[in-house]
C-alpha cells in the first residue's frame, strides 16, 4: 500500500453538526431529525441507511435547503467547505447549488423536463452557466454521456426523456450532475427504481466517477447491499437520529448499535434458505416524529433495553475501535449471544421435504398481445398482424406445498406469466393445468371453485384495496362470495386470519389509509388466504417494504405455508429473497424461462449465462464478499421482435465460449440441457463448459 | 503528469460579496493560503491571499479604533482581492513543468486552474507541486535511492535500465538532471523497490562508465 505524501489536515467538504430539522404543523411543530452529525471528505462516499421515515432524505434536503415552506433548520450547523450554509441568502445558495452541489433523486423523471430534448436540457448547463458555444457544449455532453456508458450518445441527445429507459434516464441525470463538476454530490436512492443489472452498472459508474472527479458523495439508500458495495463510511439513521457511524467494513463485521444488528439480521444472506436459517424482524416500528420515546429512541424495539434506556437519551460517543454509536450499553452487548425474543415465532424447517403431487402443470404456455398498427392497411385489417411476445413457451411443474420463485429483469414476462395463470389474461397457446383442470381459457369460463383455489397477493397493496371498505369487510368478502365459511362465523374467521397475519382485533374496523405499508400488505395476504386457496401467486409482495417489515412478512408467508400447506408462486427481483423463500427457482428472460431447477442448484455452477450475470449484479450486504464482475450490455430487447435463435444472444457475455463466436446462438433456438436433479438450462454452451466456470460469489469466512 | 493530475480539485472559493473578515476566517478554518473569488458559474473574478489582508498602516494612522472597526466591517472580498486581469492562470491539460515555470517566472505561489477561459476547476499551489515532486522520486514507498552519474550521450540511460531489467528490479521513482558544475554529465536519481543498498551497490557499480554518486536506504 502506497501512502500518499503527507498532507496537512484536510477540511471535510461537508460537515454537519448537531443538526435538527423541524416541520411546523398545525398546533406546533415536530422535529423530524435531531442531533445529526457527520462529515464527508473529498473523494469519499458516505452512506446513509435506515428504514423509511427515519429522516434520511430530510437530512439531504436540509443541506440544500429544500425543506419546503413549513420546514426549517432548528439547531446545528451545516458547513460546506468551511462556509456555513445556514443563514445564507437564497441567491447565494442558488449559486452554490448550481455550481458546487448537485443532487440525484430516486426518480430520474423528477429532474428531467419531459417536453425538452435531452440534448437541450444537458447543454443548458454549459451554455447558461459557462457560456460555451453550442457546438462545444454538444461535444462535451456526448463525451460525458460516453463516460456514463450511454450507448450511442449522439442519438440520445436528440431524444426526449420518455424515449429512453429508466436506467438510461438515471445515467443522463448523473451525467448532467457531473457536467458542472460539483464538489458535493447528494444521491437519494439513485438506484432503487432500477433493475438489479442496471443498478450494478450505475453503482460501478458512481464508484469510478468518485475516483476520477474527486467528488464527495452523500449516498442515501435503504438497501444495505448497495451501501456495502459503494460506500467508505456509513451512518445508520433511526427515528431522526444518527445511531451509528462507522467504516463500511466495521459496520458489517461488527455492528455496535442494536438497531444496526437488527437490520443485518433481517436480511436473507445470499445462499441462505428457509430450512437452514431464520430471518429475525425487528419488532414494532419506527415511531412517528411527534411521538418519540423520552429516552433512547430505539428502546421500545430494543432487545437489550434497561431502565436507563427509558430515562436517559444516549449521546453519540466514540468507541475504542473508532465507531461512533448512540447506545448506553454498546460495549456490553454481544450480538453473538443474541437470542430472539419470545414474540418472534420460529418456523420449524419444513417437515418431510418430499414434494407432494403436482398441483400446477404448465407446458409451452404462450401469451401474445396483438399490436395495433397505425397505418390504413392495419386499420382495415389488411396489414400483417404483429404481436408482443410477452410469454413464450413456459414449461414447469409446481408440486403441492412447494414454492416456485421467479426472477428476471423487468419486462421479462414474470407478471404476465402469473396473470395468465390466475386468469387475468387468457393465454395464446400451450397448456396449463391446475389440479387437472384446464386454466388456459378466459376467467369468465372458470367456475367459482377454481377461482377460489387460486389467489393472488399484489405488489402494491394500495392499488388493490378499496379505500372506503374496512379491513374486516375486505377480508370477509371472499368468504361470503365463495361461501367457504357459514355466515354466522365470518367475523370469527376474519379475526382468526387477522391474528394469523399478526394484526389484532382493533384492525377490524380500520380503513386502508389508517394502515402502514407493511400492515396493508398483511391485509392483502389475509385476504388472499380467506378463501383457503391451494395456490397463492405473489407478485413482488415484499419489494416495496422496509427490510424489517420484509423479514416479518416473509416469515408470515412461510408460517402460512406451513400451516395451510399452501403452494406458492413467488415473484421477486431480489435474488437473496427468492433463494431464501423458494424450493424451485425459474429464471426468465424476454418471455422465456431460461434456467429452472432447485433453488440451491440455480445459485451454483453450472449457471445459465443470464443467471450468472444476475448473480454478479446482486448487491450483497457484506463488503468482504467477492463477486466476479459480469455486466450485461444494453437493455432487454423489445418483445415485439425478439432476437432470433437464443433470445439472450444479443447480450450474452459467454457467447465467446462457443466456436465461431457463437454464431449458432443467432441461428438456432438452444436445447434444454439437463444438469441433474431437475435443473435445466436453455443454452447452446455444453454443460461441461458451464460447470467449469467458477462460482460468481465467494464469501470469505 | 499534467496539471489536472496534481491540482486540488474543488478548491474552497468565495463569492465577491463575502466580507473580508469572513474570508479571512474561512482561509484560517480550511488552512489555505489562497482563496479564488468566483461569480456565477464559478467564473474567476479575483484571488485573495494573505497579503490581501495587510492593511496600509498609513491609511489607518489617522483613524481611531472605532473608525478602523467600521472600516473593516464594511470591507468585502471584492475590495481586497487581486482582480482577475492581474492573475496568472493555467489550463488543466498543461504540463506541471510548464506550470512550475509559470510560477517561477512570475514569482507567484499559486495558479488557479481554469477551463473555458475563466471557469475555475481547481487550484495548483507550490504545495501541490512539492507533492508531485515527492511522488516522482518515489518518496511514499520504501526502497533504495541511488544517484547514478553518467556521461551525456545517447544510450547511457538504456545501459542502466538494462541492468535493472536483468535483475527484475522495480523502479518507483525517477528523476534526471544535468550534473551541477560538471559539463557533459547527467545525474539520474532512481528509487528501487525490494532490494537493500549493498545489493544495489554491487550490481550498479558494474555499469561501465557510470558512477554511484550517492546511495541510501533511508531517504
Amino acid at each position: 500500500m502506497i501512502a500518499s505524501p503527507t498532507t496537512g489536515p484536510r477540511m471535510p467538504v461537508l460537515k454537519v453538526e448537531n443538526l435538527a430539522v423541524a416541520y411546523k404543523i398545525r398546533g406546533g411543530e415536530v422535529e423530524a431529525i435531531q442531533n445529526v452529525s457527520f462529515e464527508i471528505a473529498r473523494g469519499e462516499t458516505f452512506g446513509v441507511v435506515g428504514e423509511s421515515g427515519c429522516g434520511k432524505s430530510t437530512t439531504a434536503w436540509a443541506v440544500v435547503n429544500f425543506l419546503g415552506a413549513n420546514g426549517y433548520v432548528k439547531r446545528g450547523s451545516i458547513k460546506f467547505q468551511g462556509q456555513e450554509l445556514l443563514g445564507k441568502s437564497g441567491e447565494e445558495l442558488r449559486q452554490l447549488r448550481g455550481d458546487q452541489i448537485a443532487m440525484v433523486y430516486q426518480d430520474p423523471m423528477q429532474s428531467l423536463n419531459p417536453s425538452m430534448r435531452l440534448g437541450d436540457q444537458m447543454k443548458e448547463v454549459l451554455t447558461v452557466h459557462r457560456g460555451v458555444s453550442d457546438a462545444e457544449a454538444t461535444r462535451r455532453c456526448v463525451e460525458m454521456l460516453d463516460r456514463v456508458y450511454m450507448p450511442d450518445p449522439a442519438a440520445v441527445l436528440r431524444r426526449y426523456p420518455h424515449q429512453i429507459s429508466g436506467g438510461q434516464q438515471q445515467r443522463v441525470v448523473i451525467a448532467m450532475a457531473l457536467l458542472n463538476n460539483p464538489a458535493l454530490l447528494i444521491m437519494d436512492e439513485p438506484t432503487t427504481a432500477l433493475d438489479v443489472t442496471v443498478e450494478a452498472a450505475v453503482l460501478d459508474l458512481i464508484a469510478e466517477l468518485r475516483r476520477d472527479f474527486d467528488t464527495a458523495i452523500m449516498f442515501i439508500s435503504h438497501n444495505l447491499g448497495v451501501i456495502a458495495r459503494i460506500c467508505n463510511r456509513v451512518g445508520v439513521m433511526y427515528a431522526g437520529e444518527l445511531v451509528e457511524r462507522a467504516t463500511v467494513q466495521e459496520l458489517f463485521a461488527d455492528p455496535q448499535h442494536p438497531y444496526t444488528q437488527g437490520l443485518i439480521r433481517c436480511l436473507p444472506r445470499l445462499g441462505a434458505d428457509k430450512a437452514g436459517s431464520v430471518l429475525y424482524p425487528i419488532r414494532g416500528r419506527v415511531p412517528p416524529p411527534s411521538n418519540r420515546p423520552a429516552g433512547c429512541v430505539f428502546s421500545p424495539r430494543c432487545d437489550y433495553v434497561q431502565e436507563r434506556c427509558r430515562l436517559e437519551r444516549p449521546e453519540l460517543r466514540q468507541l475504542p475501535n473508532g465507531t461512533f454509536v448512540r447506545c448506553h450499553f454498546a460495549e456490553v452487548i454481544d450480538p453473538a449471544a443474541w437470542i430472539p425474543s419470545a414474540d418472534v415465532r420460529l418456523i420449524p424447517p419444513p417437515a418431510g421435504n418430499g414434494a407432494g403431487a403436482p398441483i400446477l402443470e404448465v407446458q409451452g404456455l404462450k401469451k401474445y398481445y396483438p399490436l395495433q398498427g397505425s397505418s390504413l392497411r392495419d386499420v382495415v385489417g389488411l396489414g400483417e398482424q404483429r404481436f408482443v411476445q410477452a410469454l413464450e413457451d413456459a414449461s414447469f411443474t409446481v408440486h403441492k406445498g412447494q414454492t416456485l420463485g421467479i426472477v428476471g429483469e423487468s419486462g421479462c414476462g414474470k407478471s404476465t406469466l402469473v396473470k395468465t395463470i390466475i386468469g387475468l389474461e387468457s393465454s395464446s397457446g400451450g397448456r396449463a393445468e391446475f389440479l387437472g383442470l384446464d386454466i388456459t381459457g378466459d376467467l369468465s369460463d372458470r367456475n367459482t371453485e377454481l377461482i377460489r383455489e387460486l389467489q393472488m397477493v399484489f405488489q402494491n397493496p394500495d392499488a388493490t384495496m378499496n379505500p372506503s371498505y374496512t379491513v374486516g369487510y375486505q377480508i370477509a368478502r371472499p368468504m361470503e362470495r365463495f361461501g367457504t365459511v357459514p355466515k354466522g362465523q365470518i367475523r370469527a374467521e376474519v379475526l382468526r386470519l387477522l391474528e394469523a397475519v399478526r394484526l389484532g382485533e382493533n384492525y377490524y374496523n380500520r380503513l386502508p389509509r389508517q394502515l402502514s405499508g407493511g400492515e396493508k400488505q398483511r391485509v392483502g395476504i389475509a385476504r388472499a388466504l380467506a378463501s383457503r386457496p391451494d395456490l397463492v401467486l405473489c407478485d413482488e409482495p415484499v419489494s416495496a417494504l422496509d427490510v424489517s417489515v420484509q423479514a416479518a412478512l416473509l416469515n408470515l408467508l412461510l408460517e402460512v405455508q406451513q400451516e395451510y400447506g399452501t403452494t406458492m408462486v413467488f415473484i421477486a427481483h431480489d435474488l437473496s429473497v427468492v433463494r431464501y423463500f423458494s424450493d424451485q427457482v425459474a429464471v426468465m428472460y424476454l418471455g422465456q424461462v431460461v434456467d429452472i431447477g432447485p433453488a440451491e442448484a440455480i445459485y451454483a455452477p453450472p449457471y445459465h449465462p443470464y443467471t450468472e450475470a444476475l448473480l454478479s449484479a446482486v448487491p450483497i450486504p457484506d463488503p468482504a464478499a467477492q463477486q466476479r464482475r459480469i455486466r450485461l450490455e444494453g437493455t432487454v430487447p423489445s418483445a415485439i421482435d425478439p432476437p432470433s435463435g437464443c433470445r439472450f444472444h444479443t447480450r450474452c457475455p459467454r457467447r465467446a465460449l462457443l466456436p465461431d463466436g457463437g454464431r449458432i446462438c443467432e441461428m438456432e433456438v438452444p436445447p434444454w440441457r439437463e444438469a441433474g436433479n431437475g435443473h435445466r438450462i436453455l443454452c447452446h454452451i455444453p454443460l461441461e463448459t458451464l460447470r467449469d466456470l467458477p462460482p460468481v460469489i465467494t464469501v470469505s469466512p | 503528469m499534467l496539471v489536472k493530475d496534481c491540482m486540488t480539485r474543488h478548491p474552497v472559493m468565495a463569492p465577491p460579496t463575502m466580507l473580508a473578515a469572513e474570508a479571512q476566517h474561512l482561509m484560517h478554518e480550511n488552512q489555505i493560503r489562497h482563496l479564488p473569488v468566483v461569480g456565477d458559474g464559478k467564473r474567476l473574478l479575483g484571488l485573495v491571499n494573505q497579503l490581501s489582508f495587510a492593511l496600509d498602516p498609513g491609511a489607518l494612522a489617522s483613524l481611531d479604533v472605532w473608525e478602523i472597526t467600521r472600516h473593516l466591517s464594511r470591507l468585502s472580498v471584492s475590495d481586497v482581492m487581486i482582480p482577475a486581469d492581474k492573475i496568472e492562470t493555467i489550463a488543466p491539460d498543461r504540463t506541471i513543468e510548464r506550470a512550475a515555470r509559470h510560477m517561477t517566472d512570475h514569482k507567484i505561489s499559486c495558479l488557479p486552474v481554469v477551463e473555458d477561459d475563466d471557469v475555475v476547476v481547481g487550484i495548483l499551489t507550490e504545495v501541490d507541486l512539492l507533492h508531485a515532486f515527492q511522488l516522482m522520486l518515489g518518496l511514499p514507498s520504501d526502497g533504495v535511492r541511488v544517484t547514478m552519474r553518467m556521461p551525456n550521450r545517447p544510450g547511457e540511460f538504456a545501459r542502466l535500465t538494462a541492468v535493472l531489467g536483468r535483475q527484475q528490479w522495480g523502479v518507483m521513482g525517477i528523476g534526471t538532471f544535468p550534473t551541477p558544475r560538471r559539463e557533459g554529465f547527467y545525474d539520474a536519481v532512481i528509487k528501487i523497490r525490494g532490494v537493500d543498498s549493498a545489493e544495489a551497490r554491487a550490481v550498479l557499480s558494474q555499469v561501465p562508465d557510470q558512477e554511484i554518486v550517492d546511495i541510501r536506504d533511508v531517504v
